[in-house]
């Protein structure tokens, strides 16, 4: 008997070619990465227990549950609305979907779709330009500001698409964070290569997600 | 056309599915054949205004409730569908 | 070829950069013009004047406007794969090498065969196809189609596939500006200024409209210095965006707007990764249109003569490109504004032939310019221009006294007044208003949030443009709250207001054209006329008035002007044709963006996906998904012998398939059990934890919607599955339930298709199997492991998965779930866990013969008009409760005997292939719609009964077991015996699966 063993892989780990992309002679004037090592739970407030769903939020996270399309930095975890009365919990790989079974035990259903959605990184001084060839959102700063999120579309397919803190680098650029179904992953990582290719785009070794 | 979402602001048409007139309401269990072949195939062909039943599937999967006139795709107003997210409802 | 041979050049002036000399071919023979240049421009610039033959008549024409109107000179560019027909030379941005033909000419453009058509003009008259080809009517296919489609059609389009690369793009703003005119320019000032987000897209190049042609002076700078501080100022903006080479397509609902934007168009090739053209969708909350106005010709005998140009479009070649359409320029106008063509020919040093002016009198400033520079004005028309391929030879000139004259010239500039450019305006229906004071049709109710300004809007004065614009953009700004200093309106002081006479038509015998692309000549409207054709839609249709590429821009109101004539009816009482997107040509590729070859559509992969690509596995495509359909292995011959060895060898060993494609949605909630027992129906509530049952859901009219297994995972989490196809219609049909007819339901829902990795393992030896991969302290037994059990177990190694006892294969079988990152690993797992007892993974092709096989019904029997008595499952309608389709499922014609059933089919001939499609007649029947009983709805070789067997759904089928039936396949030309029998054709009684 050989023991199973268990590798795990992403739906991108078999195409994902860290480096170049693109056009070459100049600066990449954008980067994407693909974020893995995360849990995500989906959290549905159960009828009429949507204020008790946001109290417990509020104890276990420290932040309250977002009631609008926002993703709220909370203690170890990413609180990002989902919908109306819910939102995901993303946090590191550890325990998160049972440390949100205890926090919202009663109130609320719970998903887990740490495997169901693949975690992509955009950013850069081209970001807005190329998500603007496949999501029909506006970015513009001051309507799609630094914790902004947005349940939207890309190429047909639902995508949680937030924006997290500017970019500490040189550009200080604003940084898109986008949740793919992670069956459609591998054909919507391509047509954003397309959509970026103009730019030069810098293709980072996928790293776990760090909060 | 543009469909502004009560929960994610104003979408793009194809974020959403059109389903048809909201106003037929499903017969109880013991309405009888006629008021469920009613509900199922009757409607008004309306122009002017209507209120009309789309799903934003491809959003925030709410079902909404959106009043537009039919003549000059204004629309007059957007509302959640009675069960949409936690609400409590009572039957 | 050098710059020299320009012989109509100006030695200076305009604007194209004479530091760059360009290259190109036309027709084949190489020319040479200037950075800056349009194709048209640098054949006016070489003396080029014939440049194509029209649609019907192929008569000689040459280049009319100088813009995006143009009616004539449509040309192929580039050549091979990058050949584009029907391309304005007008709009085409010259580049070095460029390469450009005439079209619809054979066998060269100043020898057309076709051209003999003009002989034949008495008869191809308007409506000349509805007229002549009717009958007979089997002469269409082989001789008419045909010969219409020969001569039909202007350029070729390319034969191989496009190469290049379009995309999509979206765009948002306050305030969008249509044009970057004088008026446009102003308008984005004064809304930049405020603090409004702007965007403003201009068709051309570079930015300044008509001031590139007519120059002026705007508070005090030459109009070209205006533009560029204009430009400077804009740019400087942070949220101000100018996009040049961008036509404003469309407008749609709710402030969205399409634009086609020609980002390397004026390259021979775009640079690499870069598109040539991208289709923006802009959603502006306010829009100001300021899009001009297109001058109009007038309609007179041989007035598509090549060297007949547009008024404005001869001022533009001298003025902007420095070239000159003529050496001895006449002109024909019924206003003043015609006249700054003469000052510009004057300027140019060209001879001035002489001015028809359709006018009473002249002026004394312009009688005063004819006697200076020896010309003379002729109150009257232009009668006929006579002329050809060599241009104009003379223009005869009916005088107002009723005497005639005869001007020599080998050019005619026409003026007929300006039309405001209402087309966006007017895309939701709004019908443009009438003014007699410019003899035109301007914006009125123009869609919400949209104005327009200018010209667009019927103010013809530079100076009234510049306060328009300034305060259209001021006010949209206003209206969304942007309160910054707009500063003030821009000022001209250019000459006054231009006096026009309307004159549409000089009557007379010679071919007088209204719409030159499509060849529809004033007397065409009288046909129409006469006919009773009078309505201009009806006009419109019959005589093709204004249904070429170019949408009757310049035409369109001439046609209408003379049928209001004819019919005794004003203009405006005649009214106008509705305006509809787009405004001018858009290319297929740019509609289709990024979404053409492997990039139709997004395509799922399941988690299995490259490990199967690895074996070699070939896939079908199943709605979005890319399928393993099955594992070919060396040696076999074709695909019937591998699933034949993949259903052999789950029916004799173990196999296993990736079905992760099911949809998978966790039902939560107290009421999660009610809400099933609602949606399906049979009864889920009473399911036990840790338990899977088939469900069967309806439509609300009674009709099966959609199949799946569901568990009981807790006593409120089900884990409901749907068919591949309906995942994503379930869900939205869920949520339905969920929000608006049971919102009383605690439920939740959400899709977790893509979390988990599901495989069915199937076969007498999937135990071994599994006790390879699961923990030896799960209980496997039928026990400890029933048929239709369902929970969650450990894994070898310390992984987690969920198993479900169910069979699809009629074998003993379990699906089982991992979460989708172990997905790969659990395929590669059982296949070296397997190794032993020949463990084989097998695709759709066998996971259907082996459904077959078992009687189960798919998506063939699922066909959306059968019921769940139709497929056999009646008795899973529960009679204790409410369900969706309940009520509707009872109706009189969906309880009837003679329905349609599921049986099982055989030919009776087991050497026979039986065929799907094939119909079921009863034995010594005629086929036809009256006897028709059925059909084969599912057929697949059977490794286990070695023939070919089938499903079907037949009339009365199952009280008819047993009979021999006539299958009747027209299509392929089949009559054949077939067996009625029942469905399930492999293990009746279940034992297997139980086993």
């Amino acid at each position: 008997m050989v023991e199973p063993s268990w590798t795990a892989t992403t739906p991108l780990s078999r195409i994902y070619a860290p480096g170049r992309h693109g056009v070459k002679n100049d600066a990449a004037r954008l980067s994407m990465a693909e974020l893995t090592g995360f849990e995500l739970v989906q959290v549905m407030a159960r009828r009429g227990m949507w204020s008790p769903t946001d109290q417990a939020c509020r104890e276990a996270y420290g932040q309250a549950a977002p009631a609008k399309p926002q993703a709220t930095r909370a203690e170890g975890a990413l609180l990002i609305w989902s919908g109306p009365d819910q939102i995901f919990v993303l946090s590191p790989r550890g325990s998160s979907l049972e440390r949100a079974r205890l926090a919202f035990a009663g109130m609320a259903s719970l998903s887990d779709q740490s495997d169901g959605r693949t975690l992509l990184r955009i950013s850069g001084i081209k970001a807005r330009d190329m998500l603007a060839k496949v999501c029909s959102l506006d970015l513009h700063p001051a309507v799609f500001p630094a914790g902004a999120a947005a349940a939207t579309s890309i190429d047909h397919t639902s995508v949680n698409l937030w924006r997290g803190e500017d970019s500490a680098g040189d550009d200080g650029a604003a940084v898109f964070y986008l949740l793919v179904f992670s069956t459609f992953a591998e054909s919507l990582w391509h047509t954003l290569l397309d959509s970026g290719a103009e730019y030069g785009i810098a293709i980072d070794a996928a790293t776990p997600w760090q909060g | 056309m543009r469909i502004a979402c009560p929960f994610c602001g104003p979408r793009e048409n194809s974020e959403f599915s059109y389903l048809g007139d909201a106003k037929p309401k499903r017969p109880g269990p013991d309405a009888g054949e006629d008021a469920v072949y009613e509900y199922v195939y009757l409607r008004d062909n309306v122009a002017g205004e209507m209120a009309e039943l789309w799903y934003h599937g491809g959003g925030c999967r709410a079902w909404l409730q959106v009043r537009r006139n039919t003549v000059t795709h204004e629309i007059l107003s957007v509302e959640p569908a009675a069960g949409a997210g936690a609400a409590s409802v009572t039957p | 070829m050098s710059a020299a041979d320009q012989t109509q050049r100006l030695a200076k002036g305009g604007l194209i950069d004479r530091s760059k000399p360009l290259g190109f071919s036309f027709d084949g023979k190489s020319f040479a013009g200037y950075h800056g240049d349009t194709l048209a421009s640098a054949l006016v610039a070489n003396g080029v004047r014939l440049v194509g033959r029209s649609f019907k008549y192929h008569r000689p024409r040459g280049i009319l406007t100088a813009g995006s109107e143009e009616p004539n000179a449509l040309v192929e560019l580039r050549t091979g794969a990058r050949r584009e027909p029907n391309t304005r030379a007008t709009t085409i941005e010259l580049y070095d090498g460029l390469v450009a033909a005439s079209q619809n000419r054979w066998p060269s453009l100043d020898f057309d065969i076709l051209s003999v058509n003009q002989l034949a003009s008495p008869i191809l008259v308007a409506g000349f196809y509805y007229k002549t080809f009717m009958w007979p009517a089997k002469l269409w296919e082989a001789l008419y189609e045909p010969l219409i489609r020969r001569a039909a059609g202007l350029g070729r389009a390319a034969t191989q596939s496009d190469p290049d690369h379009y995309e999509k793009a979206w765009a948002h703003c306050d305030v969008l500006v249509v044009g970057g005119g004088p008026t446009g320019l102003a308008a984005a000032l004064a809304a930049g200024r405020a603090g409004a987000r702007v965007i403003l897209c201009e068709e051309e190049p570079t930015l300044g409209g008509r001031l590139l042609s007519d120059g002026g002076t705007i508070d005090g700078l030459p109009a070209t210095d205006w533009i560029a501080q204009a430009a400077d100022e804009l740019s400087a903006m942070l949220d101000v965006r100018i996009m040049t080479r961008t036509t404003l397509t469309g407008a749609y609902d709710h402030g969205t707007h399409a634009a086609l934007e020609r980002v390397n168009d004026h390259l021979p090739v775009p640079p690499e990764h870069q598109p040539r053209q991208r289709l923006w969708r802009i959603v502006a909350k306010r829009t100001v249109v300021a899009a001009g106005a297109l001058e109009r010709p007038i309609v007179f005998g041989g007035n598509d003569v090549p060297g007949i140009m547009l008024a404005s479009a001869v001022r533009t070649y001298i003025n902007r490109y420095a070239a000159t359409p003529a050496k001895r320029l006449a002109l024909f106008t019924n206003n003043d504004d015609g006249w700054k063509t003469v000052d510009a020919a004057i300027a140019a040093g060209l001879t001035v032939a002489g001015v028809v002016d359709a006018r009473q009198e002249a002026s004394a400033d312009q009688r005063a310019l004819a006697s200076k520079h020896g010309f003379a004005v002729l109150n009257g028309v232009v009668d006929h221009v006579d002329g050809g391929r060599k241009g104009i030879g003379s223009i005869e000139v009916a005088l107002a006294g009723g005497a005639r004259a005869t001007l020599e010239a080998d050019g005619l500039a026409v003026s007929g007044g300006w039309n405001p450019s209402v087309g966006l305006t007017s895309q939701h229906r709004g019908r443009p208003k009438w003014r007699d004071d410019i003899a035109a049709f301007v914006p009125d109710g123009a869609p919400p949030g949209m104005s327009a300004a200018g010209a667009a809007n019927g103010a013809f004065l530079l100076t009234d443009c510049l306060r328009e614009g300034h305060s259209a953009g001021a006010a949209a700004a206003a209206d969304l709250g942007f309160g910054g200093s707009v500063g003030a309106a821009p000022s001209s002081d250019d000459a006054p207001a231009s006096s026009l006479t309307p004159l549409w038509h000089v009557a007379g015998k010679k071919k007088a054209f209204v719409d030159f692309q499509n060849d529809v000549t004033a007397s065409d409207i009288a046909l129409a006329a006469r006919e009773g054709f009078q309505s201009v839609e009806h006009l419109k249709r019959y005589t093709t008035l204004g249904m070429a590429t170019d949408q009757g821009k310049s035409s369109n109101l001439q046609g209408l002007a003379i049928m209001a004539e004819l019919t005794g009816r004003s203009i405006p009482q005649t009214g106008t044709t509705i305006y509809r997107p787009p405004y001018v040509p858009v290319a297929i590729g740019a509609l289709a963006g990024h979404h053409r070859d492997e990039n139709f559509h997004s395509v799922r992969l399941t988690p299995s996906h490259h490990w199967a690509a690895e074996r070699g596995a070939v896939f079908v495509d199943t709605g979005l998904w890319k399928r393993a359909q099955w594992y070919p292995i060396k040696g076999e011959k074709d695909w019937l012998e591998s699933v034949t060895r993949e259903v052999k060898a789950v029916r004799g060993g173990v196999g296993f398939c990736d079905v992760s494609t099911l949809g998978k949605i966790d039902v939560h909630g107290p009421n999660a059990g009610t809400f099933l027992d609602r949606v399906y129906i049979n009864t889920f509530s009473t399911l036990a934890v840790g338990k899977a049952r088939y469900g069967l859901m309806l439509r609300e009219d009674g009709m099966v919607y959609d199949d799946g297994t569901t568990s009981r995972l807790a006593e409120d989490h089900y884990f409901l599955t749907t068919t591949t196809a309906k995942a994503g219609l379930v869900m939205q049909h869920l949520e339905f339930c969920r929000q608006v007819l049971f919102p009383e339901l605690d439920v939740q829902l959400t899709s977790v298709s893509d979390q988990w990795a599901q495989f069915s393992i199937a076969g007498p030896r999937t135990r071994d199997l599994l006790c390879e991969i699961v923990d030896p302290g799960e209980d496997l037994s039928n026990e400890g492991f029933p048929f239709m059990a369902a929970r969650e177990v450990l894994l070898r190694g310390g992984l987690k998965a969920r198993l479900f006892r169910i069979s699809f294969s009629g074998e003993m079988a379990f699906e089982i779930s991992v979460p989708a990152r172990f997905g790969d690993a659990l395929a590669r797992n059982m296949m070296i866990a397997g190794e032993q007892f020949g463990v084989t993974p097998y695709g759709t092709e066998a996971l259907g013969v082996m459904r077959v096989e078992k009687g189960h019904v798919a998506g063939p029997e699922l066909n959306g008009m059968t019921t769940a008595a139709d497929l056999g499952l009646g008795k899973m309608m529960s009679t204790k409760k409410d369900f969706i389709g309940r009520v509707m499922a009872g109706r009189e014609a969906l309880v009837a005997a003679d329905r349609q059933v599921v049986v099982g089919i055989k030919p009776v001939d087991k050497a026979r292939r039986l065929r799907s499609g094939a119909h079921v007649i009863r034995k010594g029947e005629i086929p036809g719609p009256d006897t028709d009983g059925g059909y084969v709805t599912s057929v697949c070789f059977s490794p286990m009964l070695g023939q070919w067997i089938g499903l079907g759904l037949v009339s009365r089928g199952r009280e008819r077991i047993g009979e021999i039936a006539s299958a009747h396949d027209p299509l392929r030309g089949e009559d054949y015996e077939i067996e009625l029998c029942h469905p399930v054709f492999y293990d009746p009684e279940g034992g297997r699966q139980r086993g």
